[in-house]
């Protein structure tokens, strides 16, 4: 059990380094029985980029957490693995956490195609995993909490704005699978709800990067504005690619910037009138946020951005803790009653936060980031306590049921 | 809409499914279409040309010379790699398969470890015209422009020059070249370079439209090998061909039904060519020689 | 009883590495010790051991089209993929009960089969071949990748089994062995390690039985030279085309056992990485023979995610440079290299060239 295991990380004065390798050694007031939390994320292949920041989150947050004597004396011991963007892996490392190492609860995923391939294996040896990352939303599964949003809580905010703003007719440029066909969905039923035209839809397969067409398809439409649900550092080529081409027209989303900080990689003014819904960004100007900001970039100084997802993975280690703490145990069933209590919640970096006990999904505060000429960020606007509402209203409940299925809203849980 | 604007962006959107089929091809069919060697690798020397492009251009270097400065680069770059691996690798052409994807690996990781996940940009330069209700890059022609000055390029150095005959003499017959007093192991270096240096320019051509990440070059991959396979092994007579015919394949397809049809269009197109011409386009066109 | 032990004597010959008493012996202590292993093992162990094994029926599959027959396919993923989905489907239409799980694994192997027979119809008999064929067939599974991930809608299911695009079909049932007093589910531990042992072994010596036949020696004059054996009167177009037939069914195979191993399938499963992993394995293990390939396989499997466990981010790179070194240092594959490097204190004087070192 060399490499990878991390005994109550020690104080990162080591720089920027990932802190994979020596096992460190423990202070002794956490002499205790650890806990062991597996952490399985991209930090090589494609979604690098996005994901090494959540990592570094749950380091850091474990490392406070043993500053400050662990929890309930337990000191937290993270065992990470890297699952290089692939499937496969994760379904190694899944079964090698739960069975070998035998971690109290992972920490994984990036994309849904990774998360649906290791939940078979939770369920298997019902484990507890946090899926801390935005999604295309509707996996009901008492093994899963999902600290990340869904888009009922970033779309039913952004797109009434931005046709109140803008206009009513809409133009949606989507990523061709799971999470883009959904989120275009929910896009379609929001625009028709609140009296509006779908002018177009654009479904772009993974990977691609050229856009031509599809620039030249929205001019020709001629919406009000324009909804990018692009994935992927390819398709992040669009907004490059229609900047060059002067489409000038407002943009929304809900995936970028949020995730892959395409305002600080792209030259400005390509994504200039970008409006995003996030629940974090390092921007973000109030008191905690910018504690939170100083204590990543003193623990990590070369991150490139503190994005959601490390947001996400920084509070679902105390919300962890809580459940614990609060449970006087680390069994899932005996944490699953504090979430039916209704009251897990905490002060996160991004402001309060509550577990939803229907659909162990997350409530946020919804922050409007609007991506200026100079790809500086403001937030015109800010909505409190933005629940998930949609899962439970659905008919997931899983206080009362387990299906372990993923739902959309063309393919609703079967009512009772 | 009047007739010429749909003119106009119906060639514009060939040129453009054109210019990216030429360039990334071309690298590709130089290495692989001339010498036989199938390199996994050369998303990677494309994303070589990228970085060094824009790494220039942030210093401080015009544009135009930075994209210089990235084909020579990555041409180096694959002077280095013939020398190292693929040399000894002639005589068994399918294990440079397993070489290159080794190489392809070292390439992303070694970049993702030392440079960082991803790269700030440095923007597309020359701005916009219009035609009709239509508003298009500029610089999007440059690259069409590019693709026929690389084309026409490729056709001069390969009849017109020294080298290019010797390169020929000793692809076709390589035994016969040396007994001529041909160094055939310079020619299949320094073809090897070219065809590096192409990816490279290829690679700096596109980096100011494209996200600059370790992993850029696989969104080249795909094209680039279905258009080097639809042609054959020459590179002129295979690549522009070929380039063309699946442009209209691709432009058509994503106009009428979308970007995925686009893509699938482009893998149908092979599986089809390939099997009424087993040899490419090329090999059609020059089966009298054969 | 004549026909059985001329058959039987077909398990070794000039296609294949090891013969005599001492490398029977040596494949039985093997055998005893695969069989004996689960006993000193746990649960996690035994579990990612069937991982690894699962790989290696499409690895032999691709060593008998490419090794023995000459023929590169660059998509042995398609067949991998088809298999896979189609177990998928059948098992979560009709469910897991008398065994159907084994009958759905029979079916999905026939369907690869079948759309290898045709796709390689298409091929062979067109006269594609070398790289083009490496090419095309690099296409078709591409195609199916991009088709399946865009299958995300509800309107994409075949009876109650949702395609499910790029997030991929799961919850279809593991392997299930009818038994009485109970079925037993296959979940990766110890009863399925010894599942797939079992076909493993059947495998390897029929895949042995069927190279050293006159088929086998008909597929070596056909890689060592085609027009050679066409001119000698074989048809070589239907041989490639049973070859790649048999391949197809045992990457089919795999992809139904990986199916059921983690109850999941993706398109990344035909995508370009997963795609060219097959070959990776074959040449480093040297594909000329059966056994290398097998060793190999799974000691590049091994040593891989070794790597990811405990190399960090330089995993990748690592193995990059393995690949290369592997290649340049061992001609025809890691394995037969030591295996020579082991044996030249015995054989100082002799220099008898290995069979199957082509």
């Amino acid at each position: 059990m060399t490499g990878k295991t991390m005994r109550g990380l020690r104080a990162a004065a080591l720089s920027g380094t990932l802190l994979l390798g020596a096992a460190h050694s423990l202070t002794p007031a956490l002499a205790a029985d650890p806990i062991k939390l597996g952490v399985l994320e991209d930090q090589s292949g494609d979604f690098a980029a996005a994901t090494i920041g959540k990592v570094h989150a749950i380091q850091l947050a474990a490392d406070e957490i043993n500053k400050a004597g662990g929890i309930d004396g337990r000191p937290l011991e993270l065992v990470i693995y890297d699952t290089q963007s692939d499937n496969t892996r994760y379904q190694e490392f899944m079964r090698r956490v739960l069975q070998r190492d035998k971690v109290d609860a992972v920490f994984a995923g990036f994309s849904s195609a990774s998360r649906e391939a290791y939940r078979p294996i939770v369920n298997q040896f019902d484990g507890l995993a946090f899926y801390n990352n935005q999604y295309e939303g509707g996996v009901c599964d008492a093994n899963m909490i999902v600290t990340g949003a869904v888009p009922e809580q970033q779309f039913s905010t952004l797109i009434p704005w931005m046709m109140e703003k803008y206009g009513k007719k809409v133009y949606t440029l989507a990523a061709d699978y799971n999470f883009g066909q959904i989120s275009a969905e929910w896009v379609r039923n929001i625009v028709k709800e609140h009296g509006g035209e779908m002018v177009g839809e654009d479904f772009i397969p993974l990977g691609v990067s050229q856009f031509s067409q599809n620039i030249q398809n929205i001019q020709k439409a001629k919406p009000d504005f324009v909804v990018t649900l692009l994935v992927g550092t390819a398709q992040a080529s669009y907004y490059e690619q229609a900047a060059a081409a002067s489409v000038n027209l407002p943009m929304a989303s809900s995936v970028n910037v949020g995730q892959g900080y395409e305002h600080k990689r792209f030259k400005p003014p390509s994504l200039k009138d970008m409006y995003v819904t996030t629940n974090y960004i390092e921007e973000i100007d109030s008191p905690a946020s910018k504690a939170f900001f100083a204590k990543f970039k003193a623990m990590f100084p070369d991150e490139p951005y503190v994005n959601q997802e490390a947001e996400n993975s920084y509070l679902a280690v105390y919300l962890y803790k809580q459940m614990v703490e609060r449970a006087k145990s680390t069994k899932r069933e005996d944490l699953r009653k504090e979430i039916a209590k209704g009251d897990v919640c905490m002060d996160a970096p991004e402001g309060k936060v509550c577990l939803d006990p229907k659909s162990q999904h997350m409530s946020h505060t919804i922050y409007l980031a609007k991506v200026g000429e100079d790809h500086s960020i403001s937030f015109p606007k800010v909505w409190q306590d933005i629940k998930p509402y949609w899962l439970g209203e659905a008919g997931c409940d899983l206080t009362k049921s387990d299906p372990s299925a993923q739902y959309t809203p063309s393919n609703p849980p079967p009512k009772p | 809409m009047d007739v010429g604007t749909l003119a106009f962006s119906a060639l514009y959107q060939f040129g453009d499914a054109f210019a990216f089929l030429v360039l990334s091809a071309c690298g590709l069919a130089v290495i692989f279409g001339m010498m036989g060697v199938i390199n996994l690798a050369h998303g990677e020397f494309i994303m070589c040309g990228a970085y060094v492009t824009v790494s220039a251009a942030h210093a401080g270097l015009p544009l135009p010379l930075a994209i210089v400065l990235g084909a020579l680069v990555a041409g180096m770059v694959g002077a280095l790699v013939e020398i190292v691996v693929v040399r000894h690798l002639y005589d068994r052409p399918l294990d440079t398969i397993v070489a290159t994807w080794g190489l392809s690996l070292i390439g992303t990781q070694g970049t993702l470890i030392l440079l960082g996940s991803t790269m700030a940009g440095v923007g597309t330069p020359f701005g916009s015209f219009q035609v009709g209700a239509y508003s298009y890059s500029l610089y999007r022609l440059v690259l069409f422009v590019m693709a026929i000055v690389v084309l026409a390029g490729l056709y001069a150095l390969f009849n017109w020059t020294r080298f290019g005959v010797m390169a020929r003499a000793t692809i076709q017959v390589p035994h016969m070249a040396a007994a001529l007093g041909v160094d055939t192991r310079r020619v299949y270096s320094l073809t090897f370079a070219l065809g590096a240096g192409l990816a490279g320019l290829a690679g700096g051509l596109y980096a100011p439209t494209m996200t600059l990440v370790p992993t850029m070059g696989t969104t080249f991959i795909m094209e680039a090998f279905v258009t080097v396979v639809v042609g054959g092994a020459d590179v002129f007579l295979g690549t522009a061909p070929a380039a063309a015919l699946l442009a209209v394949v691709k432009a058509t397809m994503t106009s009428w039904y979308g970007q995925l049809f686009g893509q699938i269009g482009l893998l149908v197109a092979v599986i089809v060519v390939i099997r009424v011409l087993p040899r490419g386009i090329s090999g059609f066109l020059l089966r009298e020689r054969a | 009883m004549n026909a059985l032990t001329r058959f039987l004597r077909r398990l070794e010959g000039p296609q294949t590495l090891g013969r005599g008493p001492l490398f029977w012996a040596g494949f039985l202590v093997t055998l005893a010790a695969a069989c004996a292993y689960p006993l000193f093992s746990d649960g996690y162990t035994v579990g990612n051991t069937v991982y690894f094994f699962t790989w290696i029926f499409m690895a032999l599959g691709l060593c008998l089209i490419w090794g023995y027959g000459g023929s590169l396919s660059f998509g042995q993923t398609a067949f991998f993929g088809i298999a896979g989905y189609s177990y998928g489907i059948l098992t979560i239409n009709f469910g897991a009960a008398y065994g159907f799980t084994f009958v759905a694994l029979l079916f999905a192997v026939a369907v690869a089969a079948l759309f290898a027979a045709l796709l390689g119809y298409f091929l062979f008999f067109g006269r594609i071949s070398g790289v083009f064929l490496g090419i095309v067939t690099l296409s078709v599974t591409l195609v199916l990748e991009r088709f399946m991930a865009q299958t995300a809608g509800p309107e994409w299911r075949i009876g109650s089994a949702r395609l499910n695009g790029f997030n991929g079909m799961s919850n279809m049932p593991p392997l299930t062995l009818p038994w009485p007093g109970g079925d037993i589910v296959l979940f990766p531990d110890v009863e399925l390690y010894y599942v797939v042992l079992a076909m493993l072994v059947v495998v390897y010596l029929g895949l042995r039985i069927l190279v050293n036949s006159p088929f086998g020696n008909v597929l070596v004059a056909i890689r060592e030279n085609p027009e050679r054996a066409e001119m000698l009167g074989y048809d070589i177009r239907k041989y490639q085309l049973g070859t790649f037939v048999i391949g197809a069914a045992l990457a089919g195979l795999s992809g139904v056992l990986y199916t059921s191993w983690g109850q999941y399938i993706t398109p990344s499963s035909m995508g370009m990485t997963a795609a060219a992993l097959p070959i990776v394995w074959v040449a480093v293990g040297g594909r000329s023979d059966l056994t290398t390939t097998l060793i190999g396989t799974v000691t590049v499997l091994a040593v891989f995610q070794a790597l990811t466990i405990h190399g960090s981010q330089y995993a990748l790179v690592v193995m990059g440079v393995m690949l290369v070194l592997t290649v340049l240092l061992a001609p025809s594959g890691l394995i037969l290299a030591l295996a020579k490097l082991v044996a030249r204190p015995f054989t100082k004087r002799a220099n008898n060239n290995l069979p199957g070192d082509a």
